[in-house]
Order: C-alpha cells, then structure tokens, then sequence
C-alpha cells in the first residue's frame, strides 16, 4: 500500500504541474487522471469508466482568473484509487468526489495565500541584487510548494483511508448506489450547466439548440456535431463579417473597429 | 552569478523557445496578491540579464534593478496567449535599453496591462472552451465505449493548439509588436469569440443530448403504455434538456454551489426512491 500511495500521489503531483508549468495542457482533467491511475492499479476500464463520469460532471468547471473552484482533479485521482482498491462501485466512488473536491479547493485557496509571501520574498531579494533567487521564488519554491499541496493529501487519504473506504462500502445498500447514480446523472446536467451559463446569450442560443437536434434527429455523434459547427461558423462568420455583410452587419463592424473607413470599402463593390 | 558573465546573444531560436516555455510555466507561483507576477519576471529574465549584464557596472545594476521591479507588477493571462505580451515586453524591454532617453518605461507595464484582458478573454474561451470542449467531448464519448483512445485523442486535440500558438504567440509578440496590436483589438477578435461561441455551444447542445442518460421508468399499467416512449416521439432527450435548463436556471439564480451539488445527490436518491426517473 505504501507503494501505491506514492505512486498515486506522484499521479497528482503530475497532474498539478500540467496547469502550473505546461500552460494547461489538460492532462489535468478527471477523464486523464483517472485512466492513469487506472492504468497504473492494473484497471484500466474502471480508470476509464470513472474518468469519463468524473470528466462530465466537472466539464463546467474551468479554472480561470482568480477563482478556485472546487478540485474535480485531485477528487478524481482519490476516488478512481478507492473504486478500483476496494472495489467499490463507480457510483460510491463518484459521491465520494463531491466532498473531496471541497476539501481539494480550501486547500488551494491557502496554498495561493501561502505563495503571496514568495512575491514579498522576492522583492526583497531584487532590491539586494539577487536576480537569480528572484526568479527561482518562481520556478523552483512555486513548483514544489504546489506538488506539495497534491502529494501530501494523496498519499495520506490512499495509505490510510483505503481500509476504512472498504468498511463503509460493505455497508452500502442497493437502493442508495441506485440513487447516486441517479443523482450522477444531474450532477452531469450540472456540469453541462455551469458550461452553459459562461457561453450562452441571446443571439447564440440558436447554436445550442442545433447541436442538440443534430443528435436527437439526425443521430449523429460529437465528432460529426463539432466538425458542422466548425464549418458552419466559418461560413456564418464570412456572413457576418465578410466583404459582402449586409449594411447593418457592416456599420456594425465599422463602430467596433476604428480604423474602419467607409470610404475604402467603396472600391471593392 | 554566473548570468553576469554571459556576454553572447541568444540565438533567435533559443529565445522563441524561452518565450513559449516561459509562458506555458507562468502559473508556477500563482498567487492571491499580485497573481502570475512572478512568472512573468521568469519569463523576461533572460532578456533582462541579456541587456543588463554587467553586475559590477553600478549604472548596470541599478538599471537591472529597476527593470526586475518593473516586470514584479501584478499581471494574469492566459498562458498561451501571454506568450505574445512576454515577447511584446522583452521587445520593449531592449528598446528602452538601446535608448533610455526617447522611451518611458511605464509604456512596458502599460502595454501589458491594457493587453490581459483581451488575451486572457479569447485565449481562455478558446483554450477552455472550445478546444478542450472539443477534446474532452470526443474523449468522453469514446471513454464510455471502453476506448483507450478517448483519452489519448483528448491530450493531442489540446496540446497540439496550444504549444503553436504559444510558440507563435510569442514570436509574434516580439517581432511584429505594437504594429500589430491594432488588428488584435479591432474586428480580429471579435470574430474569433463569434467561431469560439458557436462552435462551443454545438458542442454543448450535442452533449446534453448524448450525454446525461435521464430516462423515466413510469408505465401506465391500465393502457400499457411506457411514458419514454411517448416522449421519445414528441423530442428525443426532452429529460435531459429539461434537467439540463433546470439546473442552468437554478445557477443563474445564483444557488450556491453547494447547496446545488447536495440537491443533485439527495434529490437523486429520493427521486429514484419514488420510482420517478433512472
């Protein structure tokens, strides 16, 4: 077990870095984790099953500006580690996200705080002309305090939570498991949800019920959705904005660009 | 400090690289007070070293030391798209250097500020939104047919794009400058958040349909009839678009997170209970 919680928790510390010094490439995201981690404890479909669920219910969550919202990412890695070392069920493992997600994101939010001390750390050492410690406040103290942040929690909740998260599972009665996965399905809708509510306004509404209609009519999959949508945007954008707009689109693009000169495009009619 | 003693130019290469990689690690040190500040001075410290190399140099030192401070102010973008205010500002950096008179410095942290914004607001739509909807939405549906796949076509779909524009971004950033800030701020991103928008919410309308599985296991036992029939000839996944509005209305009433991740469990534990849904 001691083996497994390190090799788990350096999942974490893996993953914790794809955001901090790989811009965000999404290795971080509950769908990656979780087939590593399955990969890694010999299940690679359980890792695969959770990660797709994992990943649909946290898909709205985006980590952008300053907010830290809570940490689907270090919840899918523990919860992907107990369904698959002690056999719970993908449903009990999923509701064992929710509060480890929480507790993922007060750590976060100390963590952040912790690092607003290095920046006083290395004005000090710019105003003594130690340029090199300056940076390396960044690069060297930012990147280990932050697989700190991951490992320490991994570690310690698979070396010691395993045995008792096997307990607890024993006693799980089926109409329970059966609701959680019910109510799975409406985290899903939540997830999709949040998505919604950072993209949707009145003019793109229409794009949305597209998509849909695409799949509940026509029955096509994501991929055919997505490519559609990317040439029909293409094609809506060359309406909108293109040499041949309708007056209207074009005096709105002359107010939002100020080099516009309604004189220049005369020639081109 | 062995910086002092460089005295070569970097190659062009070396520096685009420096400048993609120094802006895909810029959120090392992310913290609350002044966000991605420290990043960004490990991004545009070898320029400054470069420039200033001469630690002995009292003149040198001080001016280095104004510039460290200089690049210490807040700043937060998106990584990939800050890699052209980094080789923006590591371009004005040398500028300012070659003539101190002409050039005031307070344009670098002007330039970088006015510029956050914009980037940040189309590099995350297109880096959060579109493309990792994309990735993830491919990824997911194969994940669920047991494919190993899914996973593997999510990581390219999101490091391919990213690591050319940061490589371009950058590059751009430092060669063509303040010439080109005009056509960024103009019609140019406009377009990109309208292809951004609608590409993204297609997806997303795709998803709700394939994706949250609702189905109702009511029958009417006098007629035989089963109600997800009936409503699959009506509109196919109306349940799912139901739950879906339901919950999308419910956050635009600004129902706190928690409070709405704890219905989704209870309620889905009662609302199986009763026998309503599955």
């Amino acid at each position: 077990m001691f083996v497994t919680a390190l090799l788990l928790g350096l999942v974490g510390v893996f993953c914790i870095l794809d955001s901090r010094i790989l811009g965000r490439m999404n290795f971080e995201r509950p769908l990656i984790t979780c087939t590593i981690v399955g990969a890694l404890l010999g299940d690679l479909q359980t890792g695969l099953t959770l990660g797709a669920s994992i990943e649909l219910m946290s898909l709205g969550i985006v980590n952008i500006g300053a907010a830290a919202p809570p940490d689907m990412n270090m919840a899918a890695i523990i919860c992907a580690a107990f369904a698959i070392l002690t056999d719970a069920s993908a449903e009990t493992a999923l509701a064992l996200a929710i509060p480890i997600a929480v507790l993922g994101q007060m750590l976060g939010v100390l963590m952040r705080t912790i690092l607003s001390n290095l920046t006083h750390v290395a004005d000090h050492a710019i105003a003594e002309g130690k340029f090199r410690k300056a940076w390396s406040m960044h690069i060297v103290w930012g990147t280990v305090l932050y697989s700190l942040m991951y490992f320490i929690p991994i570690f310690l909740s698979v070396y010691f939570g395993t045995d008792l998260v096997q307990k607890i599972v024993a006693f799980i009665p089926a109409w329970l498991t059966d609701g959680l996965n019910l109510g799975s399905k409406f985290l899903t809708a939540y997830g999709i949800a949040l998505l919604l509510s950072t993209m949707l306004n009145r003019d793109l509404t229409v794009y949305f019920l597209l998509g849909f209609f695409f799949v509940g009519y026509l029955g096509l999959d994501i991929t055919a959705v997505a490519i559609f949508a990317a040439i029909l945007a293409v094609i809506l954008t060359g309406l909108k904005y293109g040499k041949g707009a309708p007056a209207a689109a074009a005096a709105g693009a002359a107010a939002a660009n100020p080099d516009y000169d309604p004189l220049e495009d005369d020639d081109d009619l | 400090m062995s910086n002092a003693t460089k005295t070569a130019k970097r190659s062009d290469f070396k520096k685009y690289f420096q400048f993609m990689w120094r802006s895909l690690n810029i959120q090392a040190s992310w913290n609350y007070e002044r966000q991605m500040n420290m990043g960004f001075l490990y991004g545009i410290a070898p320029t400054l070293d470069e420039l200033y190399p001469d630690e002995n140099d009292p003149e040198q030192l001080a001016h280095k030391k104004e510039a460290y401070e200089r690049e210490m102010a807040f700043y937060n973008c998106t990584p990939q798209t800050s890699a052209f205010t980094l080789g923006l500002a590591a371009s004005m950096e040398e500028q300012y250097a070659a003539d101190r008179e002409n050039f005031n410095p307070e344009t670098i942290n002007a330039v970088k500020t006015s510029l956050m914004g914009p980037l940040s607001g189309v590099g995350d739509s297109f880096f959060q939104g579109t493309v990792r909807l994309i990735a993830f939405g491919l990824g997911i549906s194969l994940a669920q047919q047991g494919s190993v796949l899914g996973p593997i076509l999510a990581m390219i779909i999101s490091i391919v794009p990213s690591v050319l524009v940061t490589w371009f971004a950058g590059k751009l950033g430092y060669t063509m400058g303040s010439k080109y800030l005009t056509k960024l701020n103009g019609g140019m991103m406009d377009k990109l958040m309208y292809v951004c928008g609608i590409v993204g919410l297609m997806v997303i309308g795709a998803m709700v349909a394939s994706m949250v599985g609702l189905t109702t296991p009511i029958t009417f036992a006098s007629t035989g009839l089963v109600l997800q029939d009936v409503l699959n000839s009506i509109l196919p996944n109306l349940l799912n678009l139901g739950i879906v509005m339901l919950m999308y209305t419910l956050i635009r009433k600004k129902v706190k997170t928690g409070w709405l991740l704890g219905i989704c469990i209870v309620g889905g534990v009662a609302i199986n209970a009763l026998g309503l849904l599955v």
